[in-house]
């Protein structure tokens, strides 16, 4: 009973807690960076940069 | 139903997983903690769970994820060496079968912890391997929590979900990660994002910081209670009201005294009167014999050489009948008795060169945490409020680790390696974000 109640509540937290990582953007890339390239000019928005290893 | 429920989790775990490859690398570790293999009956132990997640977490870090600025730190370095010179150890070991055994989980641990800190390249995934770790530590502690409060405690006799005494199942290894993970616990139920502060957070939180309190009663594991005791002290050095806490500490505890059973009590006792125990006086023996085994071979003996060990001394036995105590000696033979230190544990199995790799990875852990916290503590950016906190709590629960690592044999505990890979990467995250603040455009540059 008690383990079963354990598991659940722990299993149920890790499960949800991975499941809202999804939804979130900045798993995987984060705001950063210089904005503008070595010569001080502005870099193109996030949506117009070609995606890594395109 | 029980194995039915485990195959559910990890193949709804595995799914997230194909849409955020980072979750893979949560699903190895979940694995390499909890264990469900183990606690599962007979399904999970046909399929290699832990290769499967292992593989999609490597692969899935190869193929997909960004390794701009990919930073290799000197503590992944000291790891990697610490893993060959365990290899070669194993190699010349002097109980071969017995060495590669803990080989065959030592490399796993070590290997994992070495590329762990490659994959934490945002603070979300820091917040989320953090997160993840406690709660799967909190499988194992809410069970002991609820069973201890309920009156199911003593020296290994709590059950922990499983029979098989080993990994984070293991008495004096729970009672330890249970506490040391508690300022971790704190500082997400705080600053976490995944589930953030509010009032069932907070709720959540300290219910979990209560079954780490008491774990230790319940295995009755005297580790704990030192533990306990050094992590009180520190949380207190940082409160604003040091005297009110001090107050309300000591209250606390005359308050819980009576509650406490009294196998409890009584095994405590035995921290100060250390002749009367056999298990402490055989420590000091071990820890003599490990100490003369080095002298004669400096690059150790390998994995599990304590077996080779062998003494017959005196102590002390008190027998008491009613109106009197009965003290005599007793002569005691004991045969390869387990290290009981992680500090001897290195020293014996990996000579000269694993203790000062092992010390060089730990102390360098404590001492990059405290960089952080320094370097944080009074920053006026928002975005890097969390990091101070952070690091403290990485620092106070590494203090707890080499504490607790005094009494029992933990050097290689896969835990305790994914808690330096952490830190690790919480370091090199804040040092590329730092250098990327810093930087200036050539003409700006040219300009001054």
């Amino acid at each position: 009973m008690i383990d079963t109640f354990s598991l659940l509540l722990t299993h149920g937290l890790i499960f949800l807690a991975c499941w809202r990582l999804l939804g979130r953007d900045d798993l995987d890339r984060e705001e950063s960076g210089p904005a503008t390239d070595l010569l001080g000019r502005p870099l193109p928005n996030e949506s117009e940069r070609t995606p890594p290893g395109a | 139903m029980r194995d039915l429920f485990f195959i559910l989790f990890l193949a709804g775990m595995f799914g997230l997983g194909l849409r955020r490859p980072f979750i893979l690398v949560l699903v190895y570790s979940y694995i390499d903690i909890v264990s469900p293999q183990r606690l599962s009956y007979y399904l999970l132990n046909s399929v290699p769970v832990s290769l499967l997640a292992f593989a999609g977490a490597l692969g899935g870090w190869l193929l997909l994820d960004d390794k701009t600025d990919c930073r290799f730190s000197r503590r992944q370095g000291i790891m990697l060496l610490l893993l060959l010179y365990c290899g070669y150890t194993t190699l010349h070991a002097d109980f071969p079968v017995e060495a590669l055994t803990k080989w065959d989980w030592v490399w796993k641990a070590l290997l994992f912890a070495i590329f762990l800190p490659l994959t934490l390249r945002t603070k979300l995934r820091i917040e989320a391997l953090a997160l993840i770790m406690v709660l799967c530590a909190g499988t194992i502690i809410i069970t002991g929590g609820i069973k201890t409060a309920l009156g199911g405690g003593g020296y290994g006799e709590l059950n922990l979900m499983v029979d098989n005494n080993s990994g984070l199942y293991e008495g004096s290894i729970i009672s330890m990660v249970a506490i040391a993970i508690i300022p971790l616990i704190l500082y997400l139920s705080n600053y976490g994002t995944i589930y953030p502060p509010g009032r069932l957070t907070r709720l959540f939180a300290w219910a979990f910081c209560g079954a780490c309190l008491l774990i230790p009663i319940g295995t009755e594991a005297r580790t704990g209670l030192v533990c306990a005791a050094i992590l009180a002290v520190m949380l207190w050095w940082h409160t604003r009201r040091r005297l009110l806490y001090a107050g309300l500490g000591a209250l606390a505890v005359l308050v819980a005294i009576p509650f406490l059973p009294s196998s409890f009590t009584e095994r405590m006792d035995t921290i100060s009167a250390y002749q009367g125990d056999e298990s402490a006086s055989t420590r000091i023996q071990v820890w003599k014999w490990t100490l003369d085994y080095v002298r004669d071979n400096p690059l150790g003996g390998g994995f599990d050489n304590y077996l080779a060990n062998s003494f017959t001394y005196q102590t002390v036995q008190k027998t008491e009948t009613p109106g009197s105590v009965k003290v005599e000696r007793v002569t005691v033979t004991d045969r390869g008795r387990a290290f009981h230190s992680s500090y001897f544990e290195m020293l014996g199995e990996q000579g000269v060169p694993g203790l000062l790799l092992w010390l060089a990875l730990n102390l360098g852990t404590l001492v990059q945490s405290a960089r952080l916290y320094r370097r944080y503590r009074n920053t006026d950016r928002a975005e890097h409020r969390w990091v101070a906190p952070f690091a403290l709590a990485m620092a106070q629960g590494h203090v707890i680790y080499l504490v607790g690592s005094l009494f029992v044999g933990i050097a290689y505990q896969p835990f305790v390696f994914m808690l330096i890979a952490l830190q690790i990467g919480a370091t090199t995250y804040m040092r590329r974000r730092s250098s990327e603040a810093d930087w200036r455009p050539i003409a700006v540059q040219a300009a001054r």
